[in-house]
């Protein structure tokens, strides 16, 4: 008799997590999470310069490949994990069970989420470890910035299961989860500077939170002006960029509601599709 | 206690799907029907790749699925270890709709579809671990059954071992494994010794003669006739989706000229091949070498043996006497037309 669905997702999350264990990916996360802190703590000692004089500062620098690093994880862990198994034919072997697909997905979910957040709290632990022993205090608002990565970690990796359900290659579905938040996205952000719309849907955008949240006050929206000699003809040129901050409660909402939506299309798409 | 209770309930839920099953089924569906196929068409956009397929096999029975290359075969074993979604049609397994509740379906259900791949990352103690554990299986039953199994399909060498150096072969052996794990009364296989070496396609054979003589039931898809033949009661020979013919191998072979190949010492005289000619039941004679006749004849055994009697009382130095093929080749040569796949 096979047991009820939650003991089955038990077993799923199980071997999904040895097969990390094994796996190369996992490794790749840690030595990078581990260098990337090491490169923030050793340089400045290095070249002989002090390290920031205020925690806050130095956090932030100490976590400014965070959202480096949530990419990459969400890449590593869901950007194939649904298509490798049709793909590479292990669905064969694992399907004909008793077991709802269901129960398969949202078990590799919810691995690929512990590893994920297990990279991201790895990089949290050394960046307050090191404040602390450095600059012997914590900065406010740590636990909240905490938070907020997770949210859009997992924003982001339902996001890359999605693509993992839709697409045909894992390969595409790599490359298409990368760029889309590392190029795409960033670049409607950047254009929202220039043509003046706050990209508030933007989840990179809104991910800024996880950073900002360090500063006291928060930041607000800003507009810079810059003019500039045009040619012999043109005179004087005036442009006008706005820095747009990303606010709290709508970006929570924001990244939340791509989780969910993505999260939920992606079972129902991996559900749907045939081997 | 809570396990308890929770167990009742499952099998109660398992009792009513199969009661409600086998209503909706007026009293088609009986218990002493393993697999049922209704009305089942699958097509891959515009594409028929199985049209109206109707096939029951009753438990205990082997059934070999034959039919040529794209007829429909893997399409069909897909459907019903939920790879698929059926375009029309039903499929039970054990009583129990396999389209609308697969995990209950599935329950007894052992399965090898095409060459499965298995994690790179994981053992074969590993792997089967995994299903196991799926299935319900204690720790020790999996310890248990996975050396038996392990041991049948000889991989216990590697059993710690990871599959992702494993050849095509040794992969093959472990799918089998895995579908025997857990003892199941239903066994599906597509083309189970494909990418066998010689000595491991003779051990799968004797592993399903061996499971043969229990109350197993089997649908195997086979492009090897002579395996069928040997193996199986039944046999559903399909093309373009479409079922031609559903018979036992004896039902099947009755009717077909047996053709044997006769090789002789020294060659065959005039009067010796007239007398040959001349034997009861002996249809058709011709020499194709010096030392070696091809004739027919219609009849099982016995009449085989009685034709190499006649043979031997006319004084020809027989040196071997080979049935030219299986029978089950003559009626799928006849049925399956000429043409592309
Ligand atoms: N995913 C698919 N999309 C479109 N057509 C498909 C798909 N899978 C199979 N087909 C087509 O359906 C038909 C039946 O294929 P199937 O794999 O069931 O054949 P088969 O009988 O198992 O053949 P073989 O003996 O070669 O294994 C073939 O014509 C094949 O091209
Ligand atoms: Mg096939």
């Amino acid at each position: 008799m096979a047991p009820n669905s939650v003991r089955q997702i038990a077993t799923v999350i199980k071997y999904e997590l040895l097969k990390y264990l094994r796996g190369r990916r996992l490794l790749a996360i840690v030595l990078l999470t581990i260098i990337i802190s090491a490169i923030f703590l050793i340089v400045p000692p290095a070249i002989g310069t002090a390290y920031p004089k205020d925690p806050t500062d130095f956090i932030t620098r100490v976590l400014s490949f965070l959202g480096v690093l949530s990419i990459l994880s969400a890449t590593f862990f869901g950007a194939d994990a649904i298509v490798s198994e049709y793909e590479s034919k292990t669905g064969y072997f694992l399907f004909p069970n008793p077991i709802r697909k269901t129960a398969i997905f949202v078990g590799k979910f919810i691995a690929s989420a512990l590893v994920s957040v297990g990279a991201i709290g790895l990089y949290y632990v050394i960046a307050v470890v090191s404040v602390r022993v450095i600059d012997g205090s914590i900065p406010a608002n740590t636990g909240l910035s905490f938070a907020y990565s997770l949210i859009y970690l997992f924003a982001i990796l339902a996001i890359a299961y999605l693509f993992s359900a839709i697409m045909r290659s894992s390969v595409y579905s790599l490359v298409l989860t990368f760029f889309t938040f590392f190029l795409i996205l960033p670049i409607i952000d950047a254009v929202g500077s220039v043509a003046k719309f706050k990209p508030w849907f933007s989840v990179t955008f809104a991910n800024g939170i996880s950073q900002y949240i360090f500063q006291n006050p928060y930041p607000a929206d800003k507009v810079f002006t810059t003019t500039a000699a045009g040619g012999p003809s043109a005179g004087v040129q005036t442009y006008s960029l706005v820095q747009y901050y990303p606010e709290i409660r709508l970006s929570v909402i924001v990244m939340a509601a791509y989780f969910v939506v993505a999260f939920v299309l992606s079972i129902i798409l991996a559900r749907r599709r045939e081997m | 206690m809570y396990k308890t209770v929770n167990a009742l309930y499952r099998q109660q839920q398992i009792g009513f799907l199969q009661r409600e099953c086998k209503q909706r089924h007026a009293e088609k569906v009986s218990m002493m029907e393993s697999i049922v196929i209704e009305h089942l068409s699958k097509k891959y956009g515009q594409f028929v790749a199985v049209n109206d397929l109707n096939l029951t096999v009753e438990q205990g029975v082997c059934v070999g699925y034959l039919g040529p290359n794209g007829a429909g075969k893997t399409t069909t074993i897909k459907v019903l270890t939920n790879l698929l979604r059926a375009t029309n049609g039903k499929a039970y397994l054990n009583g129990i709709d396999v389209i609308h509740h697969p995990k209950a379906a599935l329950e007894g259900v052992g399965a090898v579809v095409e060459t499965p791949e298995f994690y790179p990352q994981l053992t074969p103690d590993e792997c089967l671990s995994y299903v196991g554990t799926i299935r319900g299986m204690s720790g020790e039953a999996i310890a248990e059954r996975s050396h038996a199994v392990l041991e049948q399909v000889k991989l216990l060498e590697v059993a710690d071992k990871r599959t992702g150096q494993f050849s095509k072969g040794m992969k093959q052996r472990l799918a089998i494994a895995q579908a025997l794990l857990h003892e199941p009364s239903i066994l599906i296989l597509d083309e189970p010794t494909s990418g066998l070496d010689p000595r491991g396609m003779v051990e799968v054979r004797d592993i399903i003669k061996g499971l043969i003589k229990t109350d197993i039931t089997i649908l195997m898809s086979s492009h090897l006739l002579y395996e069928v033949q040997e193996v199986c009661d039944k046999v559903a020979i399909i093309d373009r989706g479409v079922l031609l013919t559903y018979d036992s191998v004896k039902n099947l072979s009755a009717g077909q000229d047996v053709t044997v190949t006769i090789t002789t010492l020294d060659p065959i005289t005039r009067p010796e091949f007239e007398a040959i000619k001349a034997l009861k039941d002996v249809t058709s004679v011709k020499r194709t070498e010096t030392l070696a006749l091809k004739l027919s004849f219609s009849g099982g055994p016995e009449t085989q043996f009685h034709v190499l009697r006649g043979i031997l009382n006319t004084g020809v130095k027989v040196v071997s006497y080979m049935p030219q093929r299986a029978a089950i080749e003559d009626v799928y040569l006849q049925l399956v037309p000429e043409g592309e796949a």
